[in-house]
């Protein structure tokens, strides 16, 4: 069931329940982005795309198909167009699968929930004629799709079959994953980040430094948020299988204090670093994620 | 309020199931898998035990619920009429107000009276009242009304009596209302100031089982000051040929303090003659002795007045003084025999209420003038008389006059008279040794009654050595026995009078007596038996009746006529002319004066009449015990452990209260839903 939210006029929010119940990725990225494509026509932001930038003259060795010929045709002069952007670039979604993105308290796992990202940030790719690719990762690289103009399909299926099963960190394989991304790239880190903000800022470091842009997604689960448990009880760790007794009451105000200042923290130091980052909780939509991202990726490009 | 399941209450115990439910159930024993503890692991650990009640007002509330339910259960019921209060059962009301005259002491009768009124104000629509005011005896008006105004009014025009307090007589008032009573609630208010003295009556008063009563005190909590005139007496004597007589007043202080100065004023006929000033000590008693003054021929009347204090009814002693009378006595002794007399002659001399008017004559010298003036004739050891004298002396004992007959060595007794005498007499017989002594004694004839009391006489200290054994008639009554049996006196009823025998002589020839002490007070109470004498009334006290047929100083009133008397407040009242002729009943302290207003001289009679002093003893009973005397139970316990009769309505309407309970439980429940309902509700919106 499609839920229509005030959030932004001609937005369609989709719940994030409702897409798990889809089993075909590909159509849940097409209705998710289509809908979404064809409701931001009426924002006021425009989307990343190869827009025309300015002329020069021309130099020997430019191809000569790039000579605007119009503009030669009234000034008598060659001058080559230049575009904004490149014509395509390659699009890398690195996804932790570690243990605990298996988790899901309202019916949605955090790893559902990055899929489903994944593949809409895919499929906004391949309609920008991006190259896509991905890589998982737990303690370790678990799986790479290279990106290619013919991968989406392949990368739908390692996101399909992917599964969260080992415990994970973030240093060695985005480390390793350095090495797979010679060519400026945009990169899409969607995990859970259960690590000090200093240590996944030096893990993620490395990809910024290559030249790439990089993305981190933040997926956390409501009761990852919230803490909302009663009872003491015992919670075990589900990457460590570490056992404490708690009791919620008397820790949940802290609990969220550290989950908003862990959050704060990771802002800050994105930003500091020029990398973008989103927090994303899995109770919101999942179009209304992609949406506030965008919103706010286009106003830092305009900052930029 | 009783159970008829109490062993429901072990119920209570499951009490702690909600508790337990609260702090146990809490801690489940599954394990929570948690993506990452690394944050929890960053908060300080918090103890279990730490973690108590959380949601108090569930607990409370569910605590409540299954109380209420256990209660509900164990069918509670009111055994008393407390449940009527709650369930608007009627009163049956009974105040009791004491208006007896210590409660005219300070502000107490005002404070009574507005206690019953506070007490009538708070009477409920359906509540029947009676208020009684008692005194020594209780008066009620309207009994079991409903009218309040009428109740108010009795209360407004109720006055201060002279009488003394018993609660007795109001408490049975209060029980025969209950008893007649078919409301379900009794309830009776006791106002007074709880003396002492009115609790011996209510001994034998028990009000019905289930009553309620309250005791409302007015007495006051100060140091109390009070001193009374607790009585006079008189002091005659002969000067100038006149009789005069000297007041002696004794004053009494009950207060903790000495009073000093006190004036204390005689009146006589309302005239103030002398005062004095007189000081009592605390706790004590003082007399105070006035100036003598010359006796009238009529009863005058005088008053001892102190000045007045706190309860001024007891300040003032009220009594009539008249002329003291005489009692003519003959005795006839043998010719020659003047020593036989001396004794009794001697003890007859002294006495001044009455005085003795003795006439002596020896047997053969009397003369029938001498036997018609005289009230007793005494025979000491000699025999009737012969002829005219011998006959007088019957008829004068036929018509109501008195012989002593004392039996020595020389009567000789007519046999024609015998029958004048208690019994016949033999020879002199001797007692051996010491003598003998009286055995036995009819303490309960007038003329030994005043020897009954310790330390009043002791008639067995005289010997007698010789004496005359008497053969009493069967119609003759033995006063005295010696200590070997033989009657010592004999009493036999001639006519209207009396003879008295004495087997022994009345000197010291045969026995010792006349030199002992008791000898002059025994023949005084002989002759003043034999008299018919009786003592004038002083005073009377109110609240008695007088019978005016009997009263002394009322023998010339002729009853049948038109009597009027005037009451100590100046009122004009006819006696009754009924069938109750001649009673008038005390009421007011003062002097009531009795006139015959169809006599030609109008010759009045004066009585006195006084306050029990005894009330002036404002000693304090605690009101809880006259409470447990009167209900059978403690004060303030309003329990009812009666088998009063109850209506099956009744018995429906005590048990009710289960409903009650289970309603207050239903209640709790639904409250106890609604409450952890929104606290769930709050508790997600929080997580979201």
């Amino acid at each position: 069931m499609a839920t229509i939210s005030t959030l932004s006029p001609g937005a369609r929010f989709i719940d994030p329940n409702v897409l798990s119940r889809i089993g075909n990725l590909e159509l849940v990225a097409r209705w998710v982005v289509e809908g979404f494509i064809n409701g931001m026509h009426k924002a006021p932001y425009l989307g990343v795309s190869i827009d025309f930038a300015e002329h020069r003259g021309y130099m020997p060795g430019d191809d000569i198909r790039r000579v605007d010929w119009r503009l030669y045709a009234r000034t008598d002069r060659f001058y080559v167009k230049q575009f904004e952007a490149d014509t395509n670039t390659n699009f890398s979604v690195l996804f932790d699968v570690s243990k605990s993105m298996s988790f899901g308290s309202r019916g949605v796992t955090k790893l559902d929930y990055g899929r489903f990202l994944a593949a809409c940030l895919c499929y906004l790719s391949t309609k920008q004629r991006d190259r896509v690719g991905i890589v998982t990762f737990d303690d370790d690289i678990v799986e790479r799709v290279p990106p290619s103009a013919k991968h989406f399909d392949v990368t739908l299926h390692t996101l399909d079959q992917m599964d969260a099963g080992r415990p994970g960190t973030l240093g060695p394989p985005l480390y390793k994953a350095t090495e797979f991304f010679k060519r400026r790239s945009i990169l899409v880190i969607i995990s859970d980040f259960y690590d000090e903000p200093e240590k996944v800022l030096d893990a993620v470091k490395p990809l910024r430094f290559a030249g790439s842009d990089v993305i981190m997604f933040h997926v956390l689960d409501p009761a990852e948020v919230g803490f909302p448990y009663d009872d003491s009880t015992s919670f075990q760790d589900l990457e460590t299988g570490r056992k404490i007794p708690v009791v919620p009451d008397k820790l949940r105000e802290q609990y969220r204090q550290l989950v908003q200042d862990h959050i704060q923290a990771l802002t800050e130091l994105c930003g500091r670093n020029r990398i973008d980052y989103a927090f994303l909780n899995t109770k919101e939509p999942l179009d209304h994620a992609l949406f506030k991202y965008l919103a706010m990726r286009h106003k830092l490009t305009k900052v930029r | 309020m009783s159970f008829l399941a109490p062993l429901f209450f072990a119920a209570l115990a499951a009490l702690g199931a909600p508790i337990l439910f609260h702090m146990i159930q809490r801690q489940r024993t599954e394990v929570i898998e948690f993506p990452s503890l690394m944050f929890v692991r960053k908060i300080p650990f918090h103890s279990l035990r730490r973690q108590r009640i959380k949601h108090w007002v569930l607990l409370l509330l569910r605590c409540a619920a299954l109380a209420l339910l256990i209660a509900a259960f164990s069918r509670p019921f009111f055994s008393s009429n407390a449940l009527a209060a709650v369930t608007g059962g009627a009163r049956e009301v009974v105040v009791l107000v004491d208006r007896s005259y210590s409660m005219g002491y300070g502000t107490r009768w005002e404070r009574a009276r507005d206690a019953a009124r506070r007490v009538l104000g708070n009477l409920l629509p359906d509540d029947r009242a009676t208020i009684v005011f008692f005194d020594s005896g209780a008066q009620s008006g309207a009994r079991s009304t409903t009218d309040r105004a009428s109740l108010l009014a009795a209360v407004d025009a109720a006055e201060l009596s002279a009488g003394t307090t018993r609660y007795g007589p109001a408490l049975q008032v209060a029980q025969g209302i209950f008893e007649e009573s078919d409301q379900p609630r009794l309830e009776a208010f006791l106002i007074s100031d709880f003396q002492r003295i009115g609790v011996d009556s209510a001994a034998n008063v028990l009000l019905p089982p289930g009553t309620v009563l309250t005791p409302v005190s007015v007495a006051d909590e100060d140091q109390i000051v009070n001193v009374s005139v607790a009585g006079a007496t008189v002091q005659r004597d002969i000067f100038s040929g006149r009789e005069r007589a000297a007041v002696i007043a004794r004053l009494a202080n009950r207060g903790d303090a000495p009073v000093t100065n006190l004036q204390v004023s005689l009146e006589l006929s309302g005239r103030e003659l002398e005062s004095l000033p007189v000081t009592v000590e605390a706790n004590s008693s003082a007399t105070i002795t006035f100036a003598p003054f010359t006796l009238e021929d009529v009863a005058m009347p005088v008053s001892v007045r102190a000045a007045a204090d706190a309860l001024p009814l007891d300040d003032v002693f009220h009594f009539t003084v008249t002329p003291g009378d005489v009692v003519p006595v003959l005795i006839v002794g043998g010719p020659g025999a003047g020593d036989a007399n001396l004794y009794l002659q001697r003890a007859l001399a002294i006495g001044s209420s009455p005085s003795f008017s003795v006439t002596v004559r020896a047997v053969d010298q009397v003369t029938t003038d001498d036997v018609a003036a005289a009230s007793v004739v005494v025979l000491n050891d000699v025999g009737l008389p012969g002829g005219q004298i011998g006959a007088a002396i019957a008829r004068s004992v036929e018509d109501g006059g008195g012989l002593l007959v004392a039996l020595g060595e020389r009567v000789r007794w007519p046999g024609d008279a015998l029958d004048l005498l208690p019994g016949t007499f033999d020879a002199p017989a001797d007692r051996d040794g010491r003598g003998g002594a009286l055995g036995f004694v009819d303490y309960s004839h007038p003329v030994f009654e005043v020897f009954s009391t310790p330390r009043s006489g002791d008639l067995t200290t005289p010997r007698f050595f010789r004496y005359r054994p008497l053969d009493p008639h069967p119609d003759a009554t033995v006063l005295a026995r010696f200590d070997n049996g033989e009657a010592a006196m004999a009493e036999h009823a001639v006519g209207a009078g009396r003879v008295l025998l004495w087997t022994s002589t009345l000197d010291s020839f045969w026995n010792n007596f006349a030199l002992k002490p008791i000898y002059l007070p025994f023949v005084h109470r002989l002759v003043e038996y034999l008299a018919g004498y009786s003592p004038p009334t002083p005073y009377l006290t109110a609240g008695q009746v007088v019978d005016l047929s009997q009263y002394p100083g009322a023998a010339h009133l002729n009853l049948t006529s038109n009597l009027m008397v005037r009451d100590p407040l100046e009122d004009l009242v006819p006696v009754e002319s009924d069938e109750r002729a001649g009673f008038i009943e005390l009421r007011e302290q003062g002097f009531y004066e009795i006139r015959d207003t169809d006599a030609a001289d109008g010759e009045s009679v004066t009585i006195a009449v006084n306050v029990d002093l005894a009330e002036s003893n404002l000693e304090r009973v605690d009101p809880q015990e006259l409470v447990a005397a009167a209900t059978g139970r403690a004060a303030g316990d309003r329990s009812v452990t009666s088998d009063r009769e109850l209506l099956p309505e009744d018995l429906e309407r005590r048990q009710t209260l289960w409903w009650f309970l289970l309603v207050g439980a239903l209640g709790f429940l639904i409250t106890e839903t609604v409450v952890s309902n929104r606290l769930s509700r709050t508790e997600l919106d929080v997580d979201d």
